[in-house]
């Protein structure tokens, strides 16, 4: 997958997760400023990152974002964080690419070792 | 949960120079992590900013967000030499911020109850002027320790 549009893809998650945390109450009782016309304008720029992504790549993420909330699952110790099922070896080996959970069907994230 | 638990001294930088909010932020992240998943979390960040700023007034802000560059929750703290301009809420300027990222699974909900919990710690610092007192990062750790003694006291 290009860099660009892992890139595309890991923001359009970020993002995804703020828009979420804008509408939890626990969020909102913290008792931070949310300016409304701002949070329009997130909602346009995440689906600007939507629409930059391959039109496949961008289908199962919609679909993933429905079934489960979060469309991404990182790994951890060759576990899908999503279902915490082991992920075959060959699976992990290639941990270069965004690849799908065999179980669940999440996208997987190899975060980089520092 | 106990704050000053999370952090860490080589996290906590009471000498900032940045002077421009985009440019505090990118220290407090560089602190964390480096590379592109420092920049997809300051792009994150500034997008939360772009929401309402974080700064919750009297000099302290609070940026934060859920990020999938980070495993676990992540603190920085940073003081800068002068005050920069945040636009927070009372729209004077920020000389002390808590920056907390957090990854996107969180079963316990450890995100919300931190951020919560570093408000209020934030307002006993500014109730009682402490935001320039703490001279070392082992300083600030013990101050946050103090602070949070004083409030589980209060309980």
């Amino acid at each position: 997958m290009p860099d660009i549009v892992e890139m595309h893809l890991k923001l359009l998650f970020d993002l995804d997760n703020l828009i979420s945390d804008m509408e939890d109450e626990s969020y909102k009782k913290i008792g931070f400023q949310i300016e409304e016309a701002a949070s329009d304008a997130l909602i346009n720029k995440r689906n600007q990152l939507l629409r930059q992504l391959p039109r496949e790549l961008g289908e199962i993420y919609e679909i993933l974002k429905k079934r489960y909330r979060q469309a991404i699952a990182p790994v951890e110790s060759e576990f899908c964080l999503g279902c915490f099922q082991k992920l075959p070896t060959q699976l992990a080996a290639q941990s270069q690419n965004i690849l799908t959970c065999p179980n669940c069907g999440r996208i997987l994230y190899w975060r980089p070792k520092n | 949960m106990n704050l000053a638990s999370l952090l860490s001294k080589d996290r906590i930088n009471l000498s900032l120079d940045a002077g421009k909010k985009d440019e505090v932020i990118k220290d407090l992240v560089y602190a964390i992590k480096k590379g592109a998943e420092a920049e997809l979390i300051v792009s994150t960040l500034l997008k939360r900013e772009e929401l309402g700023s974080t700064g919750i007034g009297k000099g302290i802000a609070i940026p934060h967000c859920r990020s999938l560059a980070v495993e676990k929750l992540e603190i920085a703290v940073g003081r800068t030499k002068k005050p920069v301009n945040f636009n927070a809420i009372d729209k004077k300027p920020v000389s002390l911020l808590f920056l907390i990222i957090a990854p996107p699974q969180d079963p316990g909900n450890q995100y919300l109850i931190t951020l919560g919990k570093v408000v209020q710690i934030a307002k006993e610092i500014t109730k009682k002027n402490l935001i320039q007192k703490p001279e070392t990062p082992e300083d600030f750790i013990t101050m946050i320790n103090d602070i949070e003694k004083g409030l589980a006291k209060r309980k």
